[in-house]
């Protein structure tokens, strides 16, 4: 992928209202401000309702996503595109969701709603019909895009980097969660031990916008980011890491980035899992990478033998 | 290398910080809890001082327009001014234990408050 492919700014849509093989779709952490104004023609999906699946903490199953496909009239033929408030948080989760299932072409609209206000485009409360897809495509898994907690645990050992996106106070454990997200705390604060905290939002402009590419190679460059080498990304609940697996896989084309959707809610409330306070050192994740064990992890092969029991359940 | 005294500072300062979070996640949950039941809602809401459709909608614009980074302090009277106020009115919005906008780094920002009072407002819109 590239800059080019993954990611449409708001003339492009504009220029394309109406066309039935570009499917619009918004995905808000707030969805009831859908309801304020929306682009027109454009649907709306539900985190909690339509990208989770309804009663395990896991993604929708594959026909469930298919189903959503269809309901939104996407085809072999189609162009997604997500937006959403809040810089595109979690309509970067919805993109990657869809890129998970098999899903060629979803691009972003850069700056999300944020943008579309800011230029005055037009605004609807009318929403679409339903436009059933006579075939959608079928859903397959891209084993290659979701990290589960075993891969996790083993990232040091296989030379991945861990990025916690969240912000610096919740990476050090002064937090559980970002105020305002109290339903969204682990029993434990803390960091994944040897990863770098790298804030999602270091890769928006104050417009919301993402940073041009040069700008973005400097700024993760700057926390420690190694572009040539597979990452896994993760935050509270994989949403703000969905963000940064996007600049990193879809907008970098870095080859192998991995989102952990289980993220700190899942790592830091499993029993006997590593966990590591403070703002970490720069040094940790090459140590530990070097050892074969994540640095201050404590018992490494504990952590290994309890994560893959969870992901067996999990999956 | 440190003395005992040192030593038995800082674990009594990690200890410190330690029930510092846990009471602090304590409070957040109970607050949480509190706010869901139902007799608490009527109360609160009943006294909530009321707010005009205007007040809101300045939330609901430093919300949409801000995004994740907030806007720029000097848009704050575009906004203020496109739901009537003047912007010497403006510093309310900053003023007291519940705030509902906060200034970061230049940029004004909801607070949990602020959006929490987004949260209502967008709920009642949609009924």
């Amino acid at each position: 992928m590239s800059r080019e492919r993954a990611l449409v700014d708001c003339a492009w849509v504009a220029e394309r209202l109406g066309d039935p093989l570009v499917v619009l779709v918004e995905v808000d952490e707030r969805p009831l401000v859908y309801r304020l104004g929306h682009v027109p023609d454009s649907h709306c999906l539900d985190w909690h309702g339509d990208l989770q699946d309804p009663v395990a903490r896991d993604l929708p199953a594959p026909d469930a996503v298919e189903r959503v496909w269809r309901r939104l009239g996407i085809d072999e033929r189609s162009t997604v595109v997500f937006y959403g408030d809040n810089s595109n948080w979690y309509a970067c989760f919805g993109a990657w969701l869809f890129r998970h299932y098999g899903l060629e072409d979803v691009r972003l609209l850069d700056g999300g709603r944020q943008a579309w206000l800011a230029e005055g485009l037009p605004l609807t409360t009318e929403e679409p019909p339903e436009n059933v897809a006579a075939s959608a495509p079928a859903a397959h898994l891209m084993p290659h895009y979701r990290a589960l907690c075993g891969q996790v645990a083993a990232a040091a050992t296989d030379g991945i980097q861990l990025l916690d996106v969240r912000t610096p106070a919740e990476f050090r454990g002064d937090l559980l969660t970002e105020p305002g997200y109290p339903q969204e705390a682990a029993q434990r604060p803390g960091h994944i031990p040897g990863a770098r905290n790298v804030p999602w939002d270091v890769t928006l402009g104050a417009d919301g916008r993402l940073l041009p590419d040069d700008e973005l190679r400097i700024v993760l460059a700057g926390h420690g980011v190694d572009l040539e080498r597979p990452a896994i990304t993760y935050c509270r609940i994989g949403e703000r890491s969905a963000h940064t697996w996007f600049v990193l896989h879809e907008i970098l084309d870095l080859p192998e980035v991995r989102n952990y959707d289980g993220s700190w809610t899942e790592w830091g409330s499993m029993v006997g899992m590593p966990i590591e306070l403070g703002a970490g050192s720069p040094s940790a994740l090459d140590s530990g990478a070097a050892t074969g064990a994540p640095a201050g992890a404590g018992p490494s092969s504990r952590a290994r033998a309890t994560s893959s029991t969870t992901t067996a359940s999990s999956t | 290398m440190k003395s005992g005294d040192d030593e038995q500072v800082g674990a009594a300062a990690a200890a410190i910080r330690a029930e510092l979070r846990r009471l602090r996640t304590s409070l957040s949950r109970l607050e949480e809890a509190v706010d869901k039941l139902p007799e608490t809602r009527r109360r609160s809401r009943a006294a909530e001082r009321p707010r005009p459709a205007r007040y809101y909608g300045v939330l609901v614009s430093v919300y949409e327009r801000g995004g994740r980074q907030g806007i720029a302090a000097g848009d704050l009277g575009v906004v203020g001014a496109e739901g009537g106020y003047d912007r010497r009115g403006l510093g309310g919005f900053f003023a007291g234990t519940r705030a509902p906008l906060q200034l970061v780094d230049g940029r004004v920002r909801l607070t949990a408050e602020g959006l929490r009072l987004v949260d209502r407002y967008l709920d009642e819109v949609a009924r």
